[in-house]
């Protein structure tokens, strides 16, 4: 696919051309500020109905907000334990990311006893059973020690609390998909490609309440490979190669989503499309990815790739620097968007939908949000800074913080 | 009102030639049974004691495929493996809340509710709808009036029943027969049993007033065995 020999021994043996100095691995600001402004657009989106979510992306492309969220998500990996792997060895990146894992679990619990709870208030509170049914909480309530039992294997996700599940299962994965990608990503994105492909023939998926897991692990486990490689190119310091053709079907492929999400049917006329743009129009399949969705995601990172710099005006401005601490704190910042959403859709109804009720929700949990984040940031900086100031102060290379930043 | 008499040749044919009537109720929350005091207090668990009762010889099963919080499109995606796959004569398709409360769009709903017609109708299988549920305060909602009417026109246009489920809950509220909250509340979290045995029975007297006079046969075994 490409022309450029560094990048093509990259992509088939997992390594830098010899001779090549790669560029070392600074943070990249980028990743930060575009995964809080997915987490902003994830929390506008859980409040369906209101106003502002139909201009999110996903009304003019095919992939959406969780697709991006899980791309970073392991180019993050990559560079927290992909790098804990290189420096400490697989024992001590091993037992982080176990903790790790503890902790989103944890923070999945966590969420979903909040959750219930403010179902349960709103409910009680109101007589409005629909609450229940926007958010599948049924179970919870009507057998509590199975909901409970199906909570804690994983096996009962009520609405939106399926996508830390889906994150848990990746990044236990990850250790296998980057010793993959390590050797040779070509291969391991061949595999990947595969076990999607054979999910979707075989049917495979894992089991929730009354039906299947809304993300099927075993098809997006795509997207968190190709993060694993994405993130994997620049641990090396290895640059993407200038290729303007790719450029340029790049953004035609945008275009070309965009012109197909936007009318109501099928304007070209040819019977033969029609299913095809009912089946992107009325929802690209999410549970198990659909070839729309990843070729969308991948002409997006191409373009971020290519075109926004890393050191930016963008990246260095006041709202790409508050982004990039929502991005920084994702697992704090996710949590508390999931509860912010499910109140703020009890919030939408009691008060009819009016429209500055919707927009004040929209504003005040994107500034909570973003609050939240510049707060964990400035937190961990005072926090950090007492740590060296003490005896303990030992300290080698700095490490990457990791995608959903451990303790 | 008028008396609720759905159109359901596929399982006029079905009792008469097999003496089978298999009935897939898909659907979200009401159909799983939201706020039922168990699972054999849902309406689907109901309608099949109704219809095993009132069809003495027949072969009946009501099938419960209702998840909650699903859309109609999330319904329209699992149609193959839930409803065709079961090979019943009739779906009920109790749908459209979860896309009233989330605004999806009314054209993109009549879409999706077309499509999952004709998926059954071309599997031969007989769809009735059902009507929106009741609300005591609608204005929670502001398109619940448009969604409802999507869902009726749709009927209409596809030439299948509507349960009315919409007034018949009215009505009941009215009538002062049920206080509101045994027919939506939840303040204790189980008092909607009445509501669903209600719900039943007029499906039940509606089916079986369209499929009563069929001569069943049947096929090897008692009916009193049953299944």
């Amino acid at each position: 696919m490409s022309s450029d020999p560094s990048f093509q021994r990259f992509m088939l043996f997992g390594r830098r051309a010899e001779g090549a100095a790669g560029r070392p691995a600074g943070r990249d600001a980028r990743i930060d500020m575009v995964r809080g402004l997915a987490l902003l657009i994830i929390f506008i989106n859980h409040m369906p109905g209101n106003v502002v979510s139909a201009y999110m992306p996903n009304n003019f492309g095919f992939s959406d907000a969780a697709d991006v969220f899980v791309l970073l998500a392991g180019v993050s990996a990559t560079l927290a334990y992909g790098g804990l792997i290189e420096t400490r060895g697989f024992a001590v990146a091993a037992l982080k990311l176990g903790a790790r894992l503890w902790t989103l679990y944890i923070a999945h619990m966590a969420v979903f006893i909040l959750v219930c709870g403010v179902i349960a208030v709103a409910v009680t509170r109101t007589q409005n059973p629909l609450y229940i049914e926007a958010i599948n909480i049924q179970p919870f309530f009507r057998d509590t020690v199975d909901a409970l039992i199906g909570a804690l294997t994983l096996t009962y996700q009520p609405s939106y609390l399926d996508i830390l599940p889906l994150y848990i299962v990746l990044l236990a994965l990850f250790p296998p998909i980057y010793y993959g990608v390590r050797f040779s990503p070509a291969l391991t994105l061949a595999c990947s490609l595969l076990v999607w492909q054979a999910a979707l023939a075989f049917e495979l998926n894992l089991p929730n309440s009354g039906g299947v897991w809304f993300f099927n692990p075993f098809a997006w486990q795509v997207i968190f490979t190709l993060g694993v490689i994405l993130g994997r190119t620049v641990q090396l310091g290895i640059a993407a190669p200038r290729l303007r053709w790719l450029d340029a079907l790049a953004v035609a492929f945008l275009l070309f989503a965009w012109l197909v999400k936007i009318p109501a049917g099928n304007p070209t006329g040819i019977a033969a499309l029609n299913d095809w743009f009912d089946s992107v129009q009325l929802g690209s399949d999410k549970t198990n990815l659909a070839w729309s969705r990843l070729l969308h995601l991948g002409a997006l990172t191409w373009l971020a790739i290519s075109w926004l710099p890393a050191s930016g005006r963008l990246t260095r401005s006041a709202l790409g620097r508050a982004l990039a601490c929502s991005g920084r704190n994702s697992l704090h910042v996710f949590c508390v968007g999931i509860v912010l959403a499910v109140t703020g859709q009890i919030v939408l109804a009691e008060t009819s939908f009016a429209l500055d009720v919707q927009l004040l929700l929209c504003a005040g949990g994107i500034t909570m949000l973003t609050g939240l984040g510049i707060f964990l940031s400035w937190y961990r900086s005072i926090t950090s800074r007492e740590q060296r100031a003490g005896p303990a102060a030992a300290s080698g290379a700095p490490v990457q913080r990791p995608s959903f930043s451990p303790r | 009102m008028q008396p609720f008499r759905p159109l359901i040749p596929a399982a006029r044919r079905a009792l008469q030639e097999t003496g089978r009537l298999i009935i897939v109720a898909l659907g979200s929350s009401t159909t799983a049974g939201s706020g039922a005091s168990a699972e054999d207090k849902s309406y689907p668990f109901v309608l099949q004691s109704e219809l095993r009762r009132r069809l003495p010889g027949a072969e009946v099963r009501v099938l419960n495929k209702g998840v909650g919080g699903q859309s109609a499109y999330d319904m329209l995606r699992r149609m193959d493996n839930d409803v065709i796959d079961e090979k019943p004569s009739v779906v009920i398709w109790q749908t459209v809340i979860n896309d009233a409360i989330r605004d999806i769009g009314e054209d993109k709903l009549a879409k999706i509710l077309r499509k999952g017609i004709a998926k059954a109708r071309a599997a031969g299988i007989d769809t009735i709808l059902m009507d929106l549920p009741w609300l005591p305060r609608e204005g929670r909602y502001p398109h619940f009036d448009e969604y409802r009417a999507v869902l009726a026109r749709t009927a209409e246009q596809q030439g299948v029943s509507l349960f009315p489920r919409y007034a018949m809950m009215r009505g009941w509220a009215r009538s002062k027969q049920f206080t509101e909250q045994e027919l939506v509340g939840m303040d204790g979290l189980h008092l909607v049993d009445a509501g669903y045995r209600c719900l039943a029975s007029r499906l039940a007297d509606g089916i079986v007033a369209a499929v009563g006079d069929v001569p069943i046969q049947i096929i090897g075994r008692p009916a009193s065995l049953g299944e």
